[in-house]
């Protein structure tokens, strides 16, 4: 049973126009196994899985599925064929139940008998320790909620290999703990299941065995029991990642960003953040540490200008926003790195130079009269480049095919470039590889140091543990607590993110 | 490098069409041909299938095309009356067409244009008031046909409200309205004419709706002075009568229609391209009626009375035969203001200018 | 079937292939018609040599394109502005009437003045009536939200409208028989012709139209902003740039350009105001202006070729087709080229893994 090999990939080729994002790809998953894929971003681990999804097409080599060679169309071929993949982003109907999605494009009758249905997934979520309830709707759900339906299709649809990409980027602590735990059942009970992720300290908890990608190529297979976290990141990327450098706490007593009794609400008009307070000194790095959904886009939004401040004040360098209108706050002093890279803080159709003037083309250094300089800001955009280390092949081709480190690096040597009073960096290195994470971090620490306050959200505890001088733990748009990183422990600010309460 | 070759490019085609634009003439001498065929063409504002307006004049080249054999005639249909139609009686001149007839009033600065560069052709332009060396205009009287189905209306309705669908305030229209309702009052002094305006030449639907607003307002005959038969149907639809325009509608209405006032461009297109052959044209303003057979009024089906048909038939012979026409005084405007003193008539130039309504018309001349 | 083509996205940046796959459009859309051709009795290659004869085959031909050219250019690049801010400016018909109607009243009004005075006042007045039409639309979108697709089409309507009004009423030609027209415009109102032909100087307008708009757009702050803001309007406020201002003033601009068509319209070929004087320019810009991924300097060769299809159309009508298959093979012709633009964001092959080694196949 143990040896049973569910998948072989053999020399397996992708490209995409004239670049192999996979060559020669040798993968096997096992009855039975959790199988990490690791990389760096860009490293082909998705284009691989996408592969064996049925969502692309290799364009060389072999896939054999169960031990028989597989050609698969598409992913309901792929699903046929017993391979379901857990995408980042969900594709569920949000107003319709968790049974209706469980059962949608599958059950070929065209009524509906939901009663029967419903025990029938009640049923079979227990059997492997899932637990929902079949007549919730979706749009009800938490992320984990969501996420176990998406796993529920999958295996309800009769899949016994299982991938899953990235799923834990979405996930508090406790529900990532739960979900390991399904993982491992599921598992136990025959299925074949490969995590794709760049999380090391997952890796080391749950995968039996690892496969490391390195530019589209692959790096090896090898078995947990046989390698630490030092030797599978030089695996990832090739050398020792650097120590970080050491914190040299400057902080002031002076105030850069003030947060008084802010009410802020949501689109949907509901409160979103209530009476929230709470300062930045200038010289700090104030961590929000919170679940996803919490308050923090909103906060970020209403400090740029971006939303309206129901209640209380903003102020930055004690001046008021609240009437101000968002340019007249960039002008202040503030630079914002928004969650939402692509749809807010950058122009995916533009090149480089256009995006890196979306905040001073105004300025005198950007423009002459009614026109803009590009051959000008054209230099300057190539100077950011050699600072911030940004791979791009053509600079005056549209950003868009960047990879989301490259595009982090574009957006945030934007943002910092002015040298600003305040810098909010919402979720900055979602989605990064290690080598870029720890450029951005090192950029943050920069700031910090120059003298600015920054407030830095972000998901990853441990991160906000080791780069914030104070954090502030919110829930439900509350201040849950505010605590300094060295009087405190991860399990206390994972507590007060979801209790609202110090427990 | 590509931006470059762009403007490059750009420059070039500008002094191309500067080139191409100055180096133009005018090779209208080419087109002596040597073809034995006399050729004519025709030029329609709408689609032939119309059974309207532009399917009138085509029955009249088809007639042409049998009482002369040796003429070819080639038309051109839906041709909007802005700038392309100047382009396209240019081509039409180009290609060696003796006459051209142009079917619609709006053509007429495109005409005057397009003769004046082709002096050696002649242009024929139907409704319109401008005439040149080459350039003559030709109409019918259909104010004449027209009185006489306001007679057949008036006979008809049971009401005395007869609904009267019509296009364009202009005066052709005006002038039709005019007459049918003097035709209706000779013969049933309470009758009242509604007019509704669709603002429209061509659209079935739109012409259809108009034609059920009247029938809601209490009409039992409807007329209409568009080139559909939509208010036709209307009317059969609601167990109401009609009359047609253009041409005989009948198969559109059998249990409607009663008749129409009808277009007959043939015989005077057959005049017109013998006397140009010859040589004997001269520019004119022709406006022919009754008498020279160009209208008519369709045959009237068995809806229509024998005593109906027999005092139509005395009308039309009066208009025929004697100096009488259908404006001829006392006749008085819808504010009771005598327009048109006893014995009097009004001329051409007035008709053809005309801007009031007479009494008895329900509706508005829209300002 | 289905399991044997490819079909996946592609990022084009190759100049030659899109040029190669749209006249590949049009290559099928000639055949496609040819084969409707043969079944409706016609020669096809009569047909296509008349209509490209016609169009460009002579001195004639090609000003009477040009003719149809410029109020096709000149409308499309006012679409383009807006469409570059992803605003739907489907009333670049109405915003023709609207500069045509101002453009004719000065010229009704001042027709004593000098040429060089007239005809500038004109195309400001035109200017400024197409950017009345369009500034409506405009502030109801900024300020209410309203969806502009469908505020700027019934705009159309009230601009058609408003010359049946003026040139049944108060514009009427007093020495017109009543007849629904302006008078003729005094010569000094006319646009000036080039030799004898039809062709005026509108082309000069409107080809260095193209030339400023696409500076405006690609080299200017507001074009900038512009370009930001029709990506995407969330970046666009989060960069601090006024949308709303923006939404009003891209529009007025955008209705405005379209305006100045009405005015070379009525000024260059028409010569007075009458009622529907365009016969759909404003739509007709809409196509052009996608086809010309709304690239302004791009839009003078994709004009240039729609006034050939116009002219064209007419000229397969006298070897003796009907209007409506000659109307049919424009519209095949628009179609297949528009159904080209797929391929250019698209690759679609056969897969060849089928056909190498067909036993090894186990698909459900």
């Amino acid at each position: 049973m143990k040896e049973k090999r569910l998948v072989s990939m053999k020399g397996i080729g992708k490209k995409f126009g004239d670049k192999w994002v996979n060559e020669q790809v040798e993968f096997e998953l096992r009855a039975g196994e959790i199988h990490a894929l690791l990389g760096e971003n860009g490293a082909g681990k998705s284009t691989l899985m996408n592969i064996l999804a049925g969502v692309y097409k290799q364009d060389a080599g072999q896939l054999l599925l169960h031990g028989k060679e597989a050609i698969l169309t598409s992913p309901k071929d792929a699903i046929q064929n017993g391979v379901g993949m857990i995408h980042q982003h969900f594709k569920l109907v949000e107003n319709l139940t968790a049974s209706e999605n469980i059962i949608l494009g599958y059950k070929k009758t065209f009524f509906l008998n939901r009663k029967n249905i419903s025990e029938e997934i009640l049923k079979f979520s227990q059997k492997y320790g899932l637990s929902i309830n079949p007549n919730d709707y979706v749009y009800h759900m938490s992320v984990g909620e969501k996420q176990r339906i998406e796993i529920l299709k999958a295996l309800y649809r009769g899949a016994d290999i299982l991938i899953l990409d990235e799923p834990t980027a979405v996930l508090t602590p406790q529900e990532t703990k739960e979900l390991f735990d399904i993982l491992r059942k599921m598992a136990d009970r025959g299925c074949g299941i490969v995590i794709i992720t760049h999380k090391m300290k997952e890796v080391m908890e749950i995968a039996d065995r690892i496969t490391v990608l390195r530019k589209g190529r692959k790096e090896g297979t090898v078995l947990k029991r046989e390698v630490d976290e030092q030797r599978l990141t030089e695996m990832m990327i090739g050398k020792y990642a650097s120590e970080r450098k050491m914190k040299d706490r400057q902080v002031t007593n002076e105030v850069g960003l003030e947060i008084e009794n802010v009410t802020i609400k949501n689109d949907k008009g509901f409160v979103a953040v209530e009476n929230m307070s709470f300062d930045v000194k200038k010289g700090e790095i104030v961590g929000i540490a919170g679940i996803s959904g919490n308050g923090q886009k909103e906060l970020a939004e209403a400090i740029a200008g971006l939303r309206e401040i129901e209640k209380g004040n903003i102020k930055i360098d004690h001046e008021g926003i609240k009437e101000k209108n968002p340019r007249q706050i960039i002008d202040m002093g503030l630079s914002y790195v928004p969650e939402d890279r692509m749809g807010m803080g950058l122009v995916g159709n533009m090149d480089i130079t256009d995006n890196l003037i979306l905040k001073d083309y105004r300025k005198k250094k950007a423009r002459k009269g009614i026109f803009i300089q590009k051959k000008k800001v054209r230099e300057n955009a190539k100077d950011v480049i050699d600072q911030f280390e940004i791979k791009i092949e053509n600079i005056d081709a549209p950003i868009r095919t960047l990879s989301g480190g490259n595009l982090q690096k574009i957006l945030l040597g934007r943002e910092i470039l002015e040298d600003p009073k305040v810098l909010i960096a919402a979720y900055p290195v979602r989605g990064l590889d290690i080598a870029t994470t720890e450029a951005v971090y090192d950029l943050l620490l920069e700031q910090r140091n120059r003298g600015c306050a920054v407030l830095f959200i972000s998901e990853d505890l441990d991160y906000i543990m080791q780069l914030s001088d104070r954090i502030v733990a919110i829930e439900g748009g509350k201040v849950a607590g505010i605590v300094k990183p060295d009087e405190t422990t991860v399990e206390e600010i994972g507590m007060m993110m979801l209790d609202g309460q110090v427990g | 490098m590509r931006k470059k070759l762009l403007g490059v490019m750009s420059l070039l085609m500008v002094l191309v069409m500067i080139f191409t634009g100055c180096s133009q003439k005018s090779t209208a001498d080419e087109s002596k041909t040597e073809d034995e065929k006399y050729k004519v063409a025709f030029i329609y504002v709408g689609p032939v299938g119309d059974a309207g307006w532009s399917y009138s004049h085509d029955a009249g080249k088809e007639y042409l095309l049998k009482e002369m054999p040796d003429v070819e005639a080639t038309y051109i249909e839906s041709v909007p009356e802005g700038s392309d139609s100047e382009r396209v009686l240019t081509e039409l001149a180009e290609k060696g067409n003796q006459i051209i007839f142009a079917t619609s009033f709006g053509y007429m600065d495109s005409v005057m244009n397009v003769a004046k560069k082709y002096p050696d052709v002649t242009f024929i332009h139907c409704s319109g008031y401008k005439t040149d060396k080459n350039v003559a205009t030709y109409f019918g009287r259909m104010y004449q046909p027209r009185y006489l189905s306001g007679v057949v209306a008036a006979k008809k309705t049971a009401s005395n409200v007869i609904g009267y669908v019509a296009a364009y305030p202009i005066p052709e229209v005006i002038r039709g309205i005019n007459a049918f309702t003097l035709g209706a009052k000779s013969v049933n002094p309470d009758a009242v004419v509604k007019v509704v305006w669709t603002n429209t030449w061509y659209d079935p639907a739109k012409e259809k709706e108009a034609a059920k607003s009247l029938l809601d307002a209490g009409a039992d005959v409807i007329t209409q002075h568009q080139d559909t038969p939509g208010p036709q149907q209307a009317a059969q639809e609601q167990n109401a009568f009609s009359i047609g325009y253009n041409t005989d509608m009948s198969q559109f209405a059998p249990e409607a229609y009663l008749t129409a006032p009808v277009w007959n461009w043939g015989p005077y297109y057959v005049d017109t391209v013998k006397a140009v052959r010859a040589g004997t044209w001269k520019s004119a303003q022709y406006w022919g009626g009754l008498k020279d057979g160009v209208v008519a009024l369709a045959p009237m089906t068995d809806l229509v009375d024998e005593e109906t048909k027999a005092l139509v038939a005395k009308e039309e012979k009066k208009i025929i035969d004697t100096d009488w026409d259908v404006f001829t005084g006392i006749i008085k405007d819808q504010e009771g203001n005598v327009k048109v003193q006893e014995g009097q008539q009004l001329t051409d130039e007035e008709l053809l200018s005309m801007d009031w309504f007479v009494e008895g018309v329900e509706g508005k001349i829209a300002e | 079937m289905q399991k044997y083509l490819k079909v996946e996205k592609r990022n084009m940046n190759n100049q030659y292939g899109m040029f190669a796959i749209r006249i590949g459009g049009i290559f099928v859309a000639l055949v496609l018609g040819a084969i409707f051709l043969i079944f409706s009795g016609h020669a096809p290659i009569d047909v296509y040599v008349t209509m490209i004869d016609g169009a460009f085959g002579s001195a004639y031909g090609v000003n009477e394109t040009i003719v149809k050219t410029i109020p096709l250019l000149i409308a499309a690049l006012g679409v383009s502005i807006a469409f570059r801010m992803k605003l739907w400016n489907i009333g670049a018909e109405g915003q023709i009437y609207a500069g045509g109607i101002m453009a004719s009243g000065v010229a009704l009004s001042f027709g004593d003045l000098p040429s060089l005075l007239l005809i500038p006042m004109m195309m400001i007045a035109a200017f400024l009536g197409g950017a009345l039409w369009a500034c409506v639309p405009g502030i109801a979108r900024s300020f209410w939200g309203t969806n502009e697709t469908i505020t700027t089409l019934m705009m159309n309507y009230v601009g058609i409208l408003w010359v049946d009004y003026l040139v049944f009423g108060p514009w009427k030609d007093p020495k017109g028989y009543n007849f629904p027209i302006t008078a003729e415009f005094s010569p000094s109102a006319f646009l000036p012709t080039f030799g004898g032909t039809r062709v005026h100087i509108g082309i000069v307008i409107a080809i260095l139209c193209s030339f400023v708009i696409y500076i405006l757009l690609n080299k200017t702050v507001w074009g900038y902003e512009i370009r930001v803001a029709g990506e995407n309007s969330d970046v666009a406020k989060y960069a601090g740039m006024n949308v709303t201002k923006n939404i009003i003033l891209t529009l007025m601009v955008s209705g405005g350009i379209a305006g100045i068509a009405g005015m070379t319209e009525v000024s260059g070929v028409i010569h007075r105001l009458q009622s529907n004087f365009s016969p759909g320019y404003g739509y007709s810009a809409i196509i052009i202006a996608w086809l010309a991924r709304l690239n302004p300097i791009a839009a003078i060769f994709v004009s240039f070729l729609f006034g050939g299809l116009i002219v064209g159309g007419y000229a397969v009508q006298t070897s003796g087709l009907p209007a409506s298959v000659a109307l049919m093979l424009q519209g095949l012709i628009l179609f297949c080229v528009l159904g080209a633009e797929f391929f250019t964001g698209y690759r679609v092959s056969i897969d060849k893994r089928f056909f190498s080694k067909g036993e090894a196949k186990i698909n459900g």
